[in-house]
């Protein structure tokens, strides 16, 4: 059930791929860069918006797209809520997660798993923009006219089995995420996307309840 | 004492007439003249569904919840795609025009031949594959037509009743294997809105129900 869960939170990650790197050169001054990222992250205490996720399935042109609402609070609680075409809520505080679909909730304690720590860490480490300290994965940081790009290669034997590559691209003007593109070694590659990004919405604590 | 033991033998018994050889009391009909169960291949451009596999192993229950695409392809071939909600790929599975069977992708977790080979079976059953009319045989009870065919190991049921595919089953040597149930189909070879398998000895179930609005190309 934890290797399962492992998967399916993992993938959380998920989302969209495949060279999109064009357009972005290696970034000038990773300091400062760092430096105005964690500057922009102090100032969110929480940070809501819509989202599509496109699943792209590389040998059958063909795509699948849900949507839903993401929620994020400080320090370490995220919602996603999947509200088309199918209900899906996932739910991480702290240590804790709650898995819920139409039928059943299901709670997983971090705490004795090394896995599931990563996934934990590296799912809010992307939500906040933290990517570049993880320690499970190589992070080369690129940027265009209009964004960043931190391209995020596993490190660890356990994720490099599923993904080959993860890339979470930031906006120049507020550091929000934007996109998240998971990318499989089997080729098929999820999207992510961010749009109507509010910051320091109250957000009530319920949100995040996971007992 | 004794009392006890003659009515828990009783119970017993009643308990194995009920359990095995579920197919005795099939009678069976001449097939000239009786149509195949093979006008209810699916026939389908693709289809989504919201999956839910449920079961025991080894004393743990377990639960995979995801969505299943179902997809016929140009060259006569089908693929079939589970994925988790968040869109990572359990298994990724084909036939081709000829029914031979590829693994394109599954994760480590369910890579085990047990597993393949039941998933193999259950969707095989389900879109109708490697079935050959020369080899059907026909048999009826209570008001429903069962049309059997011989797989490797035991046979597989497709059951009939007021003239719409309700159910499939693989046979055993003596019990119901896996138990297909199906509700919901538009036209004779429309996919069941509704598809439910039962695994008798494996103890597990995948639940499946369409979902309307999917996917885009």
């Amino acid at each position: 059930m934890r290797k399962i869960l492992t998967v399916v939170i993992f993938s959380c990650l998920a989302i969209m791929a495949q060279a999109q790197s064009k357009g972005y050169t290696p970034l000038k001054n990773t300091d400062a860069f760092r430096q105005a990222l964690n500057q922009a992250n102090a100032s969110k205490e929480s940070v809501v918006s819509d989202f599509t996720q496109t699943k792209h399935l590389s040998l059958l042109e063909d795509k699948i797209t849900s949507k839903g609402q993401f929620f994020f609070k400080k320090e370490n609680r995220i919602r996603i809520a999947y509200t088309e075409p199918y209900t899906y809520l996932l739910v991480m505080n702290g240590e804790e997660i709650l898995v819920q679909d139409e039928q059943k909730t299901s709670r997983i304690s971090t705490r004795n798993s090394k896995i599931m720590q990563s996934v934990n860490r590296i799912i809010i480490d992307c939500m906040s923009g933290n990517v570049l300290r993880n320690p499970d994965f190589s992070v080369a940081a690129l940027e265009s006219n209009n964004a960043y790009l931190l391209s995020l290669t596993p490190a660890t034997d356990a994720m490099k089995k599923m993904f080959s590559r993860i890339d979470v691209y930031l906006d120049r003007k507020h550091f929000d995420v934007t996109r998240l593109t998971m990318t499989e070694t089997g080729g098929d590659f999820t999207d992510m996307d961010f749009k109507n990004i509010r910051h320091n919405t109250p957000l009530n604590d319920a949100l995040f309840k996971v007992k | 004492m004794t009392h006890c033991l003659r009515l828990s033998s009783l119970l017993i018994l009643c308990w194995a007439a009920g359990c095995k050889a579920p197919y005795k009391a099939l009678q069976p009909v001449a097939s000239a003249g009786v149509h195949t169960a093979l006008q209810y291949k699916p026939l389908f451009d693709k289809e989504l569904y919201r999956c839910v596999v449920e079961g025991k192993f080894l004393l743990k229950s377990f639960r995979l919840s995801g969505l299943l695409l179902l997809k016929h392809l140009p060259d006569s071939s089908t693929r079939v795609v589970f994925q988790n909600e968040i869109g990572f790929s359990f298994f990724d599975f084909g036939w081709n025009k000829q029914d031979d069977f590829t693994v394109h992708h599954i994760i480590p977790q369910l890579d085990k031949p047990a597993v393949i080979r039941t998933l193999e079976k259950d969707l095989r059953l389900l879109l109708m594959k490697r079935l050959d009319t020369a080899t059907e045989k026909h048999f009826i009870k209570d008001y429903s037509l069962y049309h059997q065919f011989p797989l490797e190991q035991g046979s597989v049921y497709y059951i009939e009743s007021n003239n719409t595919l309700s159910g499939i089953e693989h046979a055993g040597k003596r019990k119901t294997v896996t138990t297909i149930t199906i509700a919901g189909k538009e036209t004779a070879q429309a996919l069941p809105d509704t598809i439910f398998f039962q695994h008798h000895k494996a103890h597990f179930t995948i639940q499946l129900h369409k979902i309307i609005r999917h996917a885009t190309e």
